[in-house]
């Protein structure tokens, strides 16, 4: 059977019709269930294999952005979620879906070997610039991050679409635990280094660095590598017609063939997932 | 922890005002009303108001005497909303408060923002309050260096609204002499003419409608204020574009014509269209529904639809723009049984944003207006999920008497839904039950439509002004959609200018009636009376009709998306607009007088040409001075910072960006996407608009906006021979009156921009699907009048057989050889040049030859072909050649490309080096071709006006000659710096 993924909708998420579509084209049964069909237990989310958080503005940002989705996922969602990554399920939150992850705890997520406990340890701040931008960066992931979404990736790009993307820890040796544990999953990088060499822990002028995020981190993921999170969007380079260098011939080629030889860099990631629970169920 | 709202307030008052202020700190605030105890509050603040890691927060605390602000600043402003003002923080603050105390469920909340300033000693507080707040609709609290001192903080209470009184129904006498009729109209802000208000009277004095009013219990020979209010909203030039309509007698003194027009959209713009859609089986829907639709493959079909929102914009910027953008969303999800909006599009047209003149009362610095407008559109299009693909900013003085604020959008739909209907046509019958969906009715908003008919004065009414909430429509559009593929609407529509009166009165042309009870309808505040629910144009509500057997259904969605559904009505065949308050029939009107009822405008036009100072080039130049001047003149100047702030790729389709090339900073001559996921197949979005030109000919005007629109779609790869055109005309007021003088020119320049647009729109076989006028776009009177050029913008949406064969301007390598497709002609007049040049020196005139579209049939063959080259993949780069000539276009591929370029301009059209240089002659293109792939570029193109300008170089510079003589030689990153410093305004990132 194929995996089935949830793709949360509702409430000002935007990018669910994409989301969706990526798993489908990695091989995914993927469906839109609005949050409230999960609130309400009309819809169980232990029916699925992967959920996914995609990007968009739930409820404006009002109050912070991802709060008032994640208070929603916090308290009405509490142990369908505890159960769903303590059953070794994957999940992903992108943009507005990192954000609210981030909000109700999910990510980083406790120390290693204990259940989800619903604490916020990071977060998202306003961009430095003061404002949302869409603008493609480069990324770099950490091979040694446990996350299973990243398996294998190296480099990519993708564009941001944020304006509140700033990752922030609240102490130096929280940032700095969380580095040890290979849970700073991807960074920005300048992306005139060579691939491998890019990660760097010192801030990257603006617009290397769309947000000022300590130690340029895009994206997080939790002890199990199971939960991962980041502000950019693999999903809009799905297909390299997506790249803004499509017309000069350089888009970047993904070693996937789901469109020939048109596939974005950003399919891998969803495709590691799908993977991953096939293996693993 | 750096404050960034803070940071953004003080980079901006530098920007923008030149002060230096040393730093800003920022609090939000949140005023509770509810039944919870503070104690409770507190406990819980860093679970919803605060975040626990970034955020201190207390309550009932201003913080500014706690130790989080050891230091006292040298001035606080606090900035909150007034009473009935949107407050979407506020909504959404409430929303999360229920999630933590779902007991207090009559809680509300009001948001304020308060400033503290440091190292501000200097400035005015009134005068910095001024800038951080408009004052219709927002209220500002400041404490000076001695308050500060005292420690005596800002505080503002809960804006509560004052009680409103219920005003009972009542009945106005049309029994009177016309001047109380006129004064009826005036002061009921009606809008409505002498000879409309006769037929009003003559309506009530026949003995069939009094005999027939008489047996439904309301007044037999008097309108009741619902339905005077109804028909003023229904007539309204909003709505019913009495001018477009009218009987026009046009008289040309230059080629001695004396003729009558009846009707320049049935004459110029319809009956065309209808021509063309015997030609073609890709029409779906033209002119009748809130967009025009057309089939784009065998499942899929899309629309498109441009409104303005100019007037709510003048006034409030930020709230007018924002509705302007979700409010034609509504109307692409008001189209035939609801299409789901994919792209928005933003033209704009404003003041010059450096401009240092004097500024008439009441109106904002053009700057001003810029951010505000741009902050409500990028709000409006980023929380509601929509990519922005494509727009135009475009400066003049006269745009500050009235900015022109266009939005666009383009939706998609299945052909046919899965019960089998096509989707693009509306299926109610007699018996459907009417709901209002979405956002409640309240006092926002009453009177929008007759408010924009009116012009603009110190009198004009602040509740014309609203504020969008993007996230109770996004609820809604997912809400409908759904609703949609289920099956269980039979028609819809947007509920914008005139409310209910309008949405339902449409839809009920279709059953021929209907029977409303507004005591049913939702209000956001209790005491509006029925007139003001029925013509109340509170945002984001959509009308729905949905059959008996489905209600159950159809509410139970609602109630999953949390969206309000009202029934409020229902569909009759009585012939009649039957409008009830709980038992009390309030207004009884047939639909066919409401509809057609309006008398036709009888108008006069007289065309004379408008004698300009000829624009006389100096004899000697120096050209690279003038290409680095001409870059950052604000209409040529890029206009990134502006559009990167908008999403334009949310959707994952976006194929073609507003930005290209290798910095991904060179301009993208129109968006292309490709929105369904894993297919390359493509649709084009542009757009042309050159306001300038009607000061020499509005016909030359109309022509080169849609030409324009047309090069920028083939630049990227459009298929020419299916692509559809939206009209939106924008101009002053026409009508000859004591406040128009000159009303019979302005109504010429009308006409000759229609003729124009109906010969090159034959000419180019592209319908008119839809389009809009606003036609009072003036501010104050006499001497201080400001007019706005007459303005078309043309927007086009087309086919692309596949996006992965598409071009963009940036050059691509060295060696690639450069064309010029197109001639260049003497024509200067209006351009770019000569507007620059007079303001340089005030004895230069902008007068001359304006470009001309001479043989529109000849330009389509040579789009054709060009478009052939760009499918066939030999050519990968194309840009316009539009303001600022080849020099411009020349500049600007380079920038895109970062690499360099030498050009000889000789040969390319009849014109002196001035006009090939910097002309704009319409129908130009320049392209950029690999060695590998000319010759086959050159045998398609054969039998096109087709000139070989020079090649891509590895070099930074970029190299224009005019055979012997060498014009330009600079350095791209200068070009680059020069192109992207004018309307950077950010005050940086530091």
């Amino acid at each position: 059977m194929m995996p089935r993924v949830a793709v949360l909708f509702g409430f000002g998420i935007n990018c669910d019709h994409e989301t969706k579509a990526v798993f489908e084209l990695v091989g995914a049964e993927a469906q839109r269930i609005h949050v409230n069909r999960f609130i309400s237990g009309d819809t169980n989310l232990a029916d699925f294999d992967i959920l996914a958080v995609p990007g968009g503005f739930s409820f404006g940002d009002h109050l912070g952005s991802g709060r008032l989705l994640g208070n929603r996922m916090r308290f009405a969602m509490r142990d369908a979620l505890r159960d769903f990554v303590d059953a070794g399920k994957p999940i992903i939150g992108i943009c507005n879906g990192f954000q609210v992850l981030v909000k109700t705890g999910l990510l980083p997520g406790p120390d290693a070997g204990h259940s989800p406990d619903f604490v916020q340890r990071g977060s998202l701040g306003l961009n430095d610039s003061g404002r949302y931008e869409d603008r493609w960066v480069t990324l770099e992931f950490d091979p040694n991050s446990p996350c299973i979404w990243t398996k294998g990736m190296t480099r990519m790009t993708c564009p941001v679409r944020h304006g509140e993307g700033k990752y922030i820890m609240p102490t130096p040796q929280a940032l700095e635990a969380l580095s040890t544990t290979h849970q700073l999953t991807v960074r920005y990088v300048d992306p005139s280094t060579s691939v491998g060499e890019g990660l760097s822990d010192t801030v990257l002028p603006y617009p290397m660095s769309p947000n000022g995020s300590m130690r340029n981190v895009a994206g997080i993921c939790d002890a199990t590598g199971l939960v991962f999170g980041l502000m950019p969007h693999p999903e809009a380079n799905y297909a390299r017609w997506l790249h803004p260098d499509h017309t000069r011939g350089t888009a970047p080629a993904s070693e996937g063939n789901a469109l020939d030889s048109w596939e974005g860099e950003g399919l891998q990631m969803f495709r590691n997932a799908v993977e991953y629970v096939k293996q693993n169920r | 922890m750096r404050d960034v709202r803070g940071d953004v307030v003080r980079r901006q008052l530098h920007a923008d005002h030149g002060c230096n202020v040393h730093r800003v700190r920022s609090i939000c605030g949140y005023l509770i009303q509810g039944e919870t105890t503070a104690e409770a509050i507190a406990a819980r603040v860093d679970d919803l108001f605060a975040d626990p890691i970034i955020e201190h927060g207390a309550a009932n605390t201003l913080f500014l005497s706690t130790d989080l602000f050891d230091q006292t600043p040298d001035m606080v402003v606090t900035v909150g909303f007034k009473p009935g003002v949107t407050d979407n923080p506020g909504k959404a603050a409430t929303d999360g408060y229920l999630t933590l105390f779902p007991e207090d469920t009559e809680a509300k909340i009001s948001t304020y923002t308060t400033y503290a300033f440091y190292g501000a000693g200097d400035l005015d507080p009134t005068w910095l309050a001024g800038t951080l707040h408009n004052g219709l609709i927002e209220r500002a609290l400041v404490a000076d260096q001695a308050a500060c001192q005292a420690g005596a903080w800002p505080a503002l209470d809960y804006p509560t609204p004052p009680e409103q009184v219920f005003i009972q129904p009542k009945t106005i006498d049309l029994e009177c002499d016309d001047e109380t009729l006129e004064r009826i109209s005036t002061e009921g802000l009606l809008a409505l003419n002498l000879e409309e208000m006769h037929a009003i009277q003559a309506h009530y004095r026949d003995e069939e409608i009094r005999a027939l009013r008489t047996t439904h219990n309301i007044s037999p020979d008097a309108p009741t204020d619902v339905e005077l209010e109804c028909l003023a909203q229904t007539w309204s030039e909003h709505c019913k574009h009495k001018i477009f309509a009218s009987r026009i007698h046009h008289v040309d003194h230059e080629t001695g014509e004396d003729t009558v027009i009846d009707s320049l959209f049935k004459t110029h713009i319809m009956t065309p269209t209808h021509d063309m859609q015997k030609d073609v089986d890709w029409l779906l829907s033209v002119f009748h529904d809130n967009s025009g639709v057309i089939a784009w493959d065998d499942t899929w079909s899309v629309c498109m639809k441009a409104e303005t929102h100019n007037s709510p914009s003048a006034l409030d910027p930020y709230g007018g723009a924002m509705t302007g953008i979700v409010g034609v969303n509504r109307d692409i999800l008001g189209t035939g049984l609801g299409a789901r909006p994919i792209a928005n599009t933003d033209v704009f047209c404003f003041g010059p944003p450096n401009w240092e003149g004097t500024l008439p009362d009441n109106l904002f610095h053009p700057s001003r207006v810029l951010r505000g407008v741009h902050a409500g559109v990028r709000v409006g299009g980023n929380e509601s999920g929509i990519p922005t693909v494509n727009g135009a900013i475009v400066f003049d003085d006269r745009y500050i008497g009235k900015p022109l604020v266009y939005c666009g959008t383009v939706g998609i739909m299945p052909r046919h839904l899965p019960d089998g209907r096509p989707s693009h046509i509306k299926t109610p019958v007699a018996g459907d039950i009417v709901y209002m969906v979405g956002g409640r009715v309240g006092y926002d908003g009453i009177h929008g439509a007759t408010f924009s008919s009116l012009e603009l004065t110190e009198e004009s009414p602040s509740s014309a002004v609203q504020i969008g909430d993007p996230i109770t429509q996004k609820k809604m559009v997912d809400m409908i959609l759904e609703a949609r593929d289920e099956g269980l609407i039979s028609c819809i529509t947007d509920n914008g200018a005139g409310g209910l009166s309008s949405s339902i009165g449409e839809m009920a042309e279709y059953t021929n009636g209907c029977e409303i009870d507004l005591a049913t309808v939702p209000l956001k505040q209790a005491g509006l009376s029925p007139w003001e629910i029925l013509v109340s144009e509170s945002q984001e509500r959509m009308t729905v009709a949905v059959r008996p057997a489905d209600q159950t259904a159809f509410e139970a969605l609602a109630n999953l998306h949390e969206v309000e559904a009202t029934p409020v009505a229902t569909f009759t065949s009585t012939g009649m607009f039957h409008v009830r308050y709980g038992e009390e029939t309030v207004a009884y009107l047939p639909i066919d007088f409401l509809h057609d009822g309006v008398p036709q405008l009888q108008l006069e036009s007289e065309w004379t040409p408008p004698q300009q100072r000829p624009f006389v080039t100096p004899n000697e130049a120096d050209h690279n001075e003038l290409l680095s001047s001409m870059l950052q003149r604000p209409n040529i100047a890029s206009k990134e910072t502006w559009v990167r702030q908008y999403d334009h790729e949310v959707i994952a389709q976006t194929a073609i960006k507003p930005f290209v090339g290798v910095e991904r900073d060179g301009p993208g001559d129109a968006g292309v996407i490709a929105p369904l996921h894993g297919d390359p197949h493509g649709l084009v979005i542009s757009c042309g608009i050159a306001p300038r030109y009607s000061d020499i000919d509005a016909g030359a005007m109309a022509a080169a906006a849609i030409d324009e629109a047309v090069r920028n779609a083939v630049c990227v790869g459009l298929d020419v021979d299916k692509m559809a055109g939206l009209d939106n005309f924008c101009w002053p007021d026409p009508i000859e009156s004591v406040k128009t003088p000159d009303g019979r020119f302005k109504l010429a320049q009308l006409v000759r921009a229609n003729r124009e647009l109906e010969r090159v729109c034959r000419a180019y076989r592209l319908p008119c699907v839809s389009g809009k006028d606003s036609m009072k776009n003036d501010y104050g009177s006499g001497k201080d009048k400001i007019s706005i050029p007459p303005t078309l913008l043309f927007s086009l949406f087309g086919d692309h057989p596949d996006v992965r064969k598409s071009a963009t301007s940036d050059f691509k390598e060295a060696g690639d050889r450069i064309y010029l497709v197109g001639h260049s002609q003497q024509e200067l007049g209006a351009s770019e040049l000569s507007f620059m040049m007079r303001e340089r020196n005030p004895a230069n005139g902008i007068g001359g030859n304006v470009p001309l579209l001479l043989n529109p049939e000849q330009n389509l063959a040579t789009y054709r072909q060009l478009s052939t080259t760009i499918h066939q993949g030999w050519v990968k780069t194309a840009h316009d050649c539009s303001e600022g000539g080849l020099a411009v276009a020349l500049a600007e591929m380079c920038i895109g490309g970062r690499i360099g370029a030498k050009v000889d301009i000789d040969g390319t059209g009849d014109g002196d080096l001035w006009a090939r240089l910097w002309g704009e002659s319409l129908g130009r293109i320049v392209v950029a071709v690999k060695p590998e792939h000319e010759s086959d570029f050159l045998a398609t193109m054969k039998g096109h006006p087709t000139t070989i300008l020079g090649e891509v170089t590895p070099s930074s510079a970029l190299e224009m000659v005019d055979g012997e003589t060498t014009l330009i030689s600079s350095d791209i990153n200068v070009l680059a710096d020069a192109w992207k410093g004018t309307l950077d305004m950010t005050g940086g990132v530091a």
